[in-house]
C-alpha cells in the first residue's frame, strides 16, 4: 500500500505528515513540541484533557492536537497567546481538584501535572482550592492508589484495557466526583486485577504509585538499565531501576519489539518481592557440613573431582533459565571438552511443529483463529495471554484444545479435549491466517495431527523455561541424561528446587556440585555450592520462544561473592585445562553463532 | 540614595521560608548594603512601620482571623507584596485542615488527642478565629508576586529582591528556580 504523504505548516514550518496521522503525532516528529496529558504514546488518545490545544485554521474552536487527524494544507498553531491562556485554564482546573501539593507527593520530579504547572508558571490557584478527602486504595500488594492525586486522564483505565486487555479499571460516579474503580466498587487487592503493573506506569501523577520504590528518591537519582525478563520465554524487554546498587523498580521497556510496553506480575513485581536466602560465599562440605570457603578452593575441590571422574560417569544438569552464554560452556564443557553423555534440563525444551511455518507472537496481532494446545499462557506466560486476548479484541477466534481447565477458556469460542482436535482442524484449514499455539502439554498424536495443516498455519512454541528455545539448540535434553553418574552437577540458577522425579534420579552416592542463587533443599545436600548471580546482576544474551535473541544487561553488582553462571563455567574450564574464550564479548560472540545458526 | 525597605511576616507557616530566606548567607551582607529590614519575626519590630514599605514578604497560609488583619496591614503599608512558599501562594500543608473541617481540626487537636484530659478548644479575644477554608494569601489580599517552594530556595529569594533592586519586576520566577516542593 502506497503511503500518501500530506504536507502541513506548523507554526510557520512546512511539513511532512503520512496520511492518517494526528497533529501531535505529525508536530513530535518534526520535533515540534505540543504539552500533553492525557495522552500516551502506548495508547489510544482519547482527547480529554485538552493540554494539547491547539489552533487549526479555518476550525471555530480550539482543537486536542492528540486526536484530531491532520489534512493536506493544514495549518496549525501550538503556542500563541490565546492558546497559552487557554491551557492555563485547563491546568488551573486540574490543579483546583484534590490534592495536588508536591511537597509530600513521591512523584514528584516526575510527575506531568508538575510539569505542566512549572511550564505555564502556575504560581498560585486562580479557583478555591480542593476540600474534599478521596480514599486511598492500599490493598494492592504492590501498588497504591491514591485518588486525591488523580486528575481523571484514564490513561490507567486505557492502559488497562489496551495492554493486558483485563479491563478490570473503569471509572465511577459522575463529575467532580468521578473515581478510577475496579470492577465497579472492589478494592483493588481483591478485584480481577492481575498486578501487571501497566496502569501504574502510565499514570501521570501520584494517583499510582509502586511500593517498593514509593519514597526512595526522583528519577535523576536512579539509574536505569534496559535489560530482557527471564522469567518465562516470551523475552520482555524491561528496564530496571536502581539506585545505588538497590534495585527500586523494574519498568517494561515501550520500544521492546516483543511486548511492547506490556509486563505482567512475574516480570514487574514478584522479582523484587523475592524472599529466598542468597547464596552469598562459595560453600564446600567439610566433615559433612557445608562451610565458607573462598572461590580458590571450591573451584580447586570442584575440579579436582570432575577431573578424577571417568567421563561416561559425569552427570550435567541446568535451568533453562540460564543465559545462552551459560547454557554454551556448559554444554561445550561438559559434553564436548570432558566427553559426559550429554546434558540435561531440568524444565524442558519441548518439540516444535515442523512442517509449519515457524511465527512470531506479532502474528497472533492479525490471525484470525487462535488454536491453543497443550498451554496455559495466563499462568506461565501471561502477556503472551495478553496478547492473544487483544487479537480476540480485533475479531480473532481462539480454540483451546486442553483436557484440563485453561484459563484462557472464558475468552475461547470453543474449548475441546485433546481427543477431538480433528474437528478443529477443519475450521483452521478454512481460516485465513491461523496460528498455532502450542506448549509442552501437547501430546505427540495431536502434533502429528497438527502438522497436517503445513504451511497453512504459523506455530508458536511457548516453552515453559525462560531459555528453553536456546536451550534445545544447544543440544540440550529434557531430564537427566541416561548412565549411571558418579558427579552430578546442577546449574540451577534461580530455580527453586528441581522436580521430584530428578530428586529421585540423583544417585545418593553421587558427588554433587550446583551452581545456585538461593539456598533450597537440593542447595543443601551439595558437595560444592558455587553462588550465582541473578536476573538483575547478569549479562548475556537470552532466546525468547520464537528464537529472537536479545541482550540483558546487569544492573548490579552480583551479591556478596556470588558471580555470573558464565564466569563461573569459565573459571572451571580454566581449572581443567580447557580455555573457552578470551572475555565475555567472545563468548557471547561464540554462543550467538552456536545459537542462531541451529534449527529448532 | 535611601535604602529599600523591607517587612517581612509569618502567618500560618512553619517559619521554613524564613529560615531560607536566611540561607541567602553572606549575599546578605551585600543585600544590605541597599535595603534596610525593619519589622520582621527575627527582628524587634513587629509591625511594618507606618510611613510604610517597598517591600512586603509574608510567608504562610491565611488560616485564622488574625492572619487576615496582618496580611491587610502588610499589603496597606507595602507597595510591592511578595507571597512566599506553598502555604501563602497555595494553601500548603496547612490547606489540609480544608480535608476534615476546621471544627473536626480543633476537636482532634484539643479535645481527642491520646495525651489530652480535660482539653478545651482555646476560646480568647487575644486569639484570632480560626476560618472555615485555609487558602492562599492571594484570597484576601493583593499579591504581586508569588514564590512558590516548600521552602522556596534561598536563590529564588535572591533573586527576586536582586530583580527588584535592578527597577525589574519578576512576574514568574526563572524555571531552575520555580519549583513547588
Amino acid at each position: 500500500m502506497e503511503i500518501v504523504t500530506l504536507t502541513i505548516t506548523i507554526n510557520g514550518q512546512t511539513i511532512k505528515a503520512p496520511f492518517g496521522s494526528t497533529i501531535l503525532q505529525a508536530a513530535r516528529q518534526a520535533g515540534i513540541d505540543i504539552p500533553t496529558l492525557c495522552n500516551h504514546p502506548a495508547l489510544v488518545p482519547v482527547g480529554a484533557c485538552r493540554v494539547c490545544l491547539v489552533e487549526v485554521k479555518g476550525q471555530r474552536n480550539l482543537q486536542p492536537a492528540c486526536t484530531f487527524p491532520v489534512v493536506d494544507g493544514m495549518e496549525v498553531q501550538t503556542e500563541t497567546p490565546a492558546l497559552v491562556k487557554a491551557r492555563k485554564f485547563v491546568i488551573d482546573m486540574l490543579f483546583s481538584q484534590r490534592n495536588h501539593f508536591c511537597m509530600f507527593c513521591e512523584m514528584s520530579g516526575k510527575c506531568e501535572l508538575q510539569d505542566l504547572g512549572y511550564r505555564y508558571g502556575i504560581d498560585h490557584w486562580i479557583y478555591s482550592t480542593y476540600t474534599k478527602r478521596f480514599p486511598v486504595d492500599a490493598t494492592s500488594p504492590y501498588f497504591l492508589l491514591d485518588h486525591n492525586r488523580c486528575v481523571l486522564c484514564s490513561r490507567c483505565l486505557r492502559a488497562c484495557d489496551e495492554l493486558p486487555v483485563n479491563r478490570t479499571l473503569g471509572l465511577g460516579q459522575r463529575g467532580a466526583d468521578s473515581m478510577i474503580c475496579a470492577d465497579g466498587i472492589a478494592p483493588l487487592g481483591s478485584s480481577t486485577c492481575i498486578s501487571c503493573g501497566s496502569c501504574v506506569q502510565v499514570c501521570p501523577t501520584g494517583a499510582l504509585f509502586e511500593k517498593h520504590s514509593a519514597f526512595m528518591g526522583t528519577d535523576e537519582k536512579m539509574s536505569c538499565t534496559k535489560s530482557i525478563c527471564s522469567f518465562c520465554s516470551i523475552g520482555c524487554g524491561m528496564t530496571i531501576v536502581t539506585r545505588g546498587d538497590q534495585v527500586q523498580r523494574i519498568e517494561s521497556d515501550w520500544e521492546a519489539p516483543v511486548n511492547g510496553g506490556r509486563l505482567c506480575r512475574k516480570g514487574r513485581f514478584e522479582p523484587l518481592y523475592d524472599g529466598r536466602k542468597r547464596l552469598t560465599t562459595p560453600l564446600v562440605r567439610r566433615n559433612g557440613k557445608l562451610a565458607e570457603a573462598d572461590w580458590d578452593e571450591a573451584l580447586q575441590i570442584a575440579s579436582e573431582h570432575i577431573g578424577r571422574t571417568d567421563a561416561a560417569a559425569l552427570g550435567a544438569l541446568s535451568s533453562g533459565d540460564a543465559t545462552n552464554e551459560a547454557l554454551y560452556l556448559f554444554q561445550r564443557l561438559f559434553r564436548r571438552e570432558l566427553g559426559a553423555a550429554g546434558a540435561g534440563l531440568l524444565r524442558g525444551g519441548i518439540s516444535r511443529l515442523t512442517g509449519m511455518k515457524p511465527g512470531k507472537l506479532s502474528d497472533l496481532e492479525n490471525s484470525d483463529l487462535i488454536l491453543l494446545i497443550g498451554a496455559d499462557p495466563t499462568k506461565d506466560q501471561p502477556v503472551a495471554s495478553f496478547l492473544i486476548k487483544r487479537a480476540l479484541d480485533k475479531g480473532a477466534k481462539l480454540v483451546i484444545v486442553d483436557d484440563r481447565e485453561n484459563s484462557l477458556s472464558p475468552f475461547a469460542w470453543q474449548t475441546v479435549p485433546s481427543g477431538d482436535l480433528d474437528k478443529l482442524l477443519v475450521m483452521a484449514v478454512q481460516a485465513s491466517r491461523p496460528v498455532v499455539l502450542h506448549g509442552a502439554e501437547m501430546t505427540a498424536d495431536a502434533a502429528k495431527s497438527l502438522m497436517q495443516l503445513g504451511k497453512k498455519a504459523v506455530a508458536i512454541a511457548l516453552e515453559p523455561a525462560g531459555n528453553g528455545c536456546a536451550a534445545r539448540a544447544l543440544g540440550f535434553q529434557n531430564g537427566l541424561p541416561s548412565g549411571t553418574h558418579r558427579l552430578l552437577y546442577i546449574l540451577l540458577g534461580e530455580e527453586k528446587d528441581i522436580g521430584e522425579n530428578l530428586q529421585q534420579a540423583i544417585a545418593p552416592d553421587a558427588f554433587l556440585i550446583v551452581q545456585a542463587s538461593y539456598t533450597s533443599p537440593l542447595a543443601e545436600k551439595a558437595h560444592v555450592l558455587l553462588p550465582s548471580a541473578i536476573w538483575s546482576e547478569r549479562d548475556g544474551t537470552l532466546t525468547n520462544t520464537e528464537g529472537r535473541v536479545q541482550r540483558a544487561r546487569k544492573a548490579r553488582e552480583p551479591l556478596g561473592e556470588s558471580r555470573q553462571d558464565w564466569e563461573i563455567l569459565a573459571l572451571l574450564a580454566d581449572r581443567l585445562g580447557r580455555k573457552m574464550g578470551e572475555s565475555f564479548d567472545d563468548i557471547s560472540a561464540q554462543t550467538v553463532r552456536e545459537v542462531q545458526g541451529k534449527e529448532i | 540614595m535611601a535604602k529599600i525597605k523591607i517587612a517581612t511576616d509569618w502567618l500560618a507557616g512553619c517559619a521554613g521560608c524564613h529560615m531560607s530566606f536566611l540561607d541567602i548567607d553572606e549575599r546578605i551582607v551585600q543585600l544590605l548594603d541597599a535595603v534596610e529590614f525593619t519589622s520582621s519575626p527575627v527582628t524587634d519590630l513587629k509591625h511594618p512601620p507606618k510611613e510604610g514599605v517597598d517591600i512586603g514578604i509574608l510567608e504562610g497560609a491565611i488560616s485564622n482571623t488574625h492572619n487576615v488583619e496582618v496580611a491587610k496591614q502588610m499589603r496597606e503599608r507595602a507597595r510591592f507584596l511578595i507571597a512566599v512558599g506553598d502555604c501563602a501562594t497555595f494553601g500548603g500543608v496547612v490547606a489540609m485542615r480544608n480535608l476534615c473541617g476546621t471544627d473536626a481540626a480543633l476537636r482532634r487537636a484539643y479535645l481527642e488527642t491520646e495525651s489530652v484530659c480535660g482539653g478545651v478548644i482555646p476560646d480568647s479575644q487575644e486569639l484570632g478565629k480560626p476560618l472555615e477554608m485555609v487558602t492562599g494569601v492571594d484570597s484576601v489580599v493583593k499579591v504581586d508576586l508569588f514564590i512558590p517552594g516548600c521552602p522556596p530556595r534561598a536563590d529564588a529569594f535572591f533573586y527576586a529582591l536582586s530583580e527588584l533592586l535592578a527597577g525589574r519586576t519578576p512576574v514568574v520566577l526563572p524555571p531552575e528556580l520555580f519549583l513547588y516542593d
